[in-house]
C-alpha cells in the first residue's frame, strides 16, 4: 500500500500519444458495389467500341476501379467484421476471399459474366453486413433509402 | 513506438531542448493538426531531403521530419490505420517541440536510457 502511494507520487502527470489512425467506423458495401458497377459498365462499353485508343483507356479505368473494389472489400473484412460475426455469417471468410479474388479476375477480364459475378458476391457481402446490424451500427443515419 | 516505447512507460523528457535533436532521437511534440501531445522519432532535420509521395521534400531551417517506429503493416496488424506522423502532417516546426525523451523510469524492469536509433 505504502509502495503504491510512493509510486503514484512519482507517476507521470502527462500522457503523450504514439497514436495511429483510428478507424472512423463508417462502413458500407455500397462503396464497393458502385465501383463494381463501374467495372460492369466499362466492360459493356469496351465491347461496344472498336476504337483501340478508347479500349485502352477503358481497360485502364476498369483496372483502377477493380482495385478500389478490392480496397473497399478489404476494409470491410479487416475493420468492420469481427470474430463474433462468424456466428451469424459462418461462411464470412470464404465469402470475402471469393469476392476479392473475383475483383482481381474482373481487373484482368473483359467478360461481362465476371463483372456480374462480382456484383452478386458484393450483394452477398451486403447481406452479411445487414445481418450483423451494419446499417444501424456503421452509418450515421442508416443507409439512405 | 513499440518495441522501444510501450504503452504505460514512464518517461523523462528534457524540456530545455531548443532545437531538434539528432535523427534517431525520440521527442515529444504537439501535433500540427490536433495540438495533441505526441511521441515520435526524428528521422531528418533542417536542410535534409526526405522522400515523400513519390518525390522529395527539402526541410526548411528548424523543421524536422518525425516518424513512428511502426510500419503501416505493423499498425494495421494491431488494429489501427497507418501511423499518424510526418507522412500525414508533413514537416514539424521547432515551435511545436516539447522536449527530447531521454530516460524511462518505469516500469521497474524496463528502467534505462532511451537511446537513439541507428541512422
Amino acid at each position: 500500500m505504502t509502495f503504491r502511494r510512493i509510486a503514484s507520487a512519482f507517476a507521470p502527470k502527462t500522457t503523450v500519444h504514439a497514436h495511429c489512425d483510428l478507424p472512423c467506423g463508417v462502413y458500407d458495401p455500397e462503396q464497393a458495389r458502385i465501383e463494381a458497377e463501374s467495372c460492369y459498365r466499362i466492360v459493356e462499353k469496351y465491347a461496344a467500341n472498336e476504337d483501340p485508343a478508347y479500349r485502352t483507356r477503358a481497360i485502364g479505368i476498369k483496372e483502377h476501379r477493380a482495385d478500389l473494389v478490392k480496397h473497399h472489400i478489404d476494409v470491410l473484412w479487416h475493420d468492420y467484421f469481427k470474430p463474433e460475426h462468424l456466428e451469424t455469417v459462418p461462411n464470412l471468410h470464404d465469402l470475402f476471399w471469393q469476392a476479392t479474388k473475383q475483383a482481381s479476375k474482373v481487373k484482368a477480364s473483359n467478360d461481362l459474366a465476371d463483372a456480374k459475378r462480382l456484383l452478386e458476391l458484393i450483394d452477398e457481402v451486403d447481406a452479411a453486413w445487414k445481418a450483423t446490424g451494419g446499417p444501424a451500427k456503421t452509418r450515421v443515419a442508416g443507409r439512405p433509402g | 513506438m513499440l518495441p522501444d516505447i510501450e504503452p504505460g512507460d514512464w518517461l523523462l523528457v528534457d524540456p530545455t531542448t531548443r532545437s531538434w535533436p539528432r535523427p534517431g532521437s525520440v521527442v515529444v511534440f504537439r501535433e500540427p493538426d490536433s495540438g495533441m501531445l505526441a511521441i515520435k522519432r526524428v528521422r531528418a532535420r533542417s536542410g535534409e531531403r526526405v522522400p515523400f509521395n513519390g518525390g522529395y521534400i527539402a526541410l526548411r531551417p528548424d523543421e524536422a521530419w518525425l516518424q513512428a517506429d511502426a510500419s503501416v503493416a505493423m499498425a494495421q496488424g494491431a488494429g489501427f490505420g497507418p501511423p499518424i506522423d510526418s507522412d500525414r502532417f508533413g514537416p514539424v516546426p521547432v515551435e511545436l517541440l516539447i522536449g527530447r525523451v531521454w530516460f524511462r523510469y518505469g516500469p521497474l524492469h524496463r528502467i534505462g536510457r532511451i537511446r537513439r536509433a541507428p541512422g
